[in-house]
């Protein structure tokens, strides 16, 4: 790695107009385990950080609101959210998630902003949260904004994020309070063709609303082999009013298939991913329905 | 604004005042005090050989930059309070958990991690909780059995102090 100047600022706001309060734009460091890859493999060479780990300390609270939605501050480490007990009970596909996300030395130090500004499609909570619905705030020196996760990524490891905003927290509405009615239930599918905590060859995050047998709502999205995370249109719409069975299942399945391209790479082909997302599209439902 | 910071630590209990530069990795950082228990194999924070204690939590050193140490509590595989082995690195050369060593000091550390939350884990919880560490002579059979083992006496040294 090569020197840099590294600002610590003390206030999230500060640490946004930092960003760009140099020549060129900053990148932001938290936990810094993905952007030190970068930097120890020298494709990314930074004259200027800017330090989060000084900021407020609310912005690294994890909490549930009494109508059921999770608030995750954006320097939450993936440790606190894989033992957040509001996260378990409002969530568990997240708590699920966490427990073949890297190693736990990894979880201690990065964090859940880091997690999702990074832009890296292989990560695994970008099609979690974007399966949830889930939307993040963030603040910039003007002010901040609200955009839903699954509008923050606009190409392979580019955002939708400006140069000088930050990712503050991370809400995922409520799925229990939707359960009294049928319910949404959700499920993560890592496949990976190495150790369990490796990199995935494809991200696969599922979730459905149902009403008694019927299935009113469902969100689909792959990763790791597609530059975003990719909302599965078209495999939507084969549940939505469907009764679960094995025809819908492998209807579902097919339309997966046939509405993505999946980039082959060194975890496999993209005719062999092909064929993972066809059968684990299929296998994730089926979870959901036990 | 410079690159280089003065940062204060204490490390094993001493209090440590050095200069380093933003760039550089907390194990490089130890490695300039004359430590060599964390060292570097993978780079990447998956093998666990860097691993280090920060404020009680285990981390990669190799991925952790050094001024993210300031004023903190550093502990290494060196910290030995008392001067003597303790129940994981006894199990460890007892059961022969190591071929050529080089894993061994992040293995101790991220075991006595696990115990400390999980007193008696399952093999199961063993292999998942220590998939952050590589051990390339494979010796993984035998750090299993070493983890159960310690696991064993730290639940008797307990009971012991109990009745005493």
């Amino acid at each position: 790695m090569t020197p840099f100047e590294l600002a610590e600022p003390r206030s999230l706001r500060e640490a946004a107009s930092l960003l760009v309060a140099g020549g060129e734009p900053a990148r932001a460091i938290a936990g810094g385990t993905a952007l030190m890859l970068m930097m120890k493999a020298g494709v990314f060479q930074p004259k200027r950080l800017v330090s989060l780990r000084g900021v407020e300390a609310r912005y690294s609270e994890i909490s549930a609101t009494p109508d059921g939605s999770l608030h995750i501050g954006a320097l939450a480490t993936l440790t606190a959210l894989a033992h957040a007990e509001a996260v378990k009970k409002a969530a568990p596909v997240i708590t699920q998630t966490l427990k073949t996300l890297s190693n736990v030395r990894v979880r201690n130090v990065a964090t859940v902003g880091g997690a999702l500004a990074h832009g890296d499609p292989h990560m695994d909570l970008p099609p979690v949260l974007t399966a949830l619905d889930a939307r993040v705030n963030t603040v910039s020196p003007g002010g901040g904004r609200t955009l839903a996760v699954g509008e923050l990524y606009t190409g392979y490891y580019e955002t939708a994020l400006a140069d000088d905003e930050l990712i503050a927290e991370v809400i995922v509405p409520p799925l229990a309070s939707a359960a009294a009615q049928g319910g949404w239930r959700a499920v993560y599918k890592k496949i990976t063709t190495r150790a369990a905590d490796d990199w995935p060859t494809l991200g696969i995050a599922v979730a459905l609303c149902r009403e008694a047998n019927q299935v009113k709502d469902a969100r689909l999205v792959v990763s790791a082999a597609t530059n975003t995370p990719v909302r599965l249109l078209a495999a939507e719409n084969t549940l939505r009013g469907a009764v679960l069975d094995a025809a819908t299942l492998a209807r579902c399945g097919d339309a997966a298939m046939a509405e993505v391209e999946l980039a082959g790479d060194a975890h496999g082909s993209s005719a062999y991913k092909r064929e993972l997302l066809r059968v684990h599209v299929q296998r994730a439902l089926r979870e959901i329905m036990v | 604004m410079s690159t280089n910071r003065t940062i204060t630590f204490t490390l094993n209990d001493a209090p440590v005042a050095t200069t380093v530069g933003t760039h550089q990795t907390l194990l490089e950082a130890l490695q300039a005090q004359g430590l060599t228990g964390a060292r570097e194999s993978c780079a990447q924070g998956l093998c666990g050989c860097c691993t280090v204690l920060v404020n009680g939590t285990a981390v990669s050193g190799c991925l952790y930059l050094a001024v993210f140490a300031d004023k903190a509590d550093i502990k290494t595989i060196e910290y030995s309070p008392e001067g003597q082995l303790d129940a994981v690195q006894q199990a460890f050369i007892e059961c022969g958990a190591f071929q050529c060593g080089y894993c061994t000091p992040g293995f101790v550390l991220m075991t006595r991690q696990l115990l400390d939350g999980n007193a008696h884990p399952s093999d199961d919880e063993i292999k998942h909780y220590l998939s952050g560490n590589l051990c390339r002579c494979a010796a993984y059979p035998e750090i299993i059995k070493a983890v159960k083992l310690a696991a064993a006496r730290r639940e008797s040294s307990r009971q012991s102090m109990d009745k005493g």
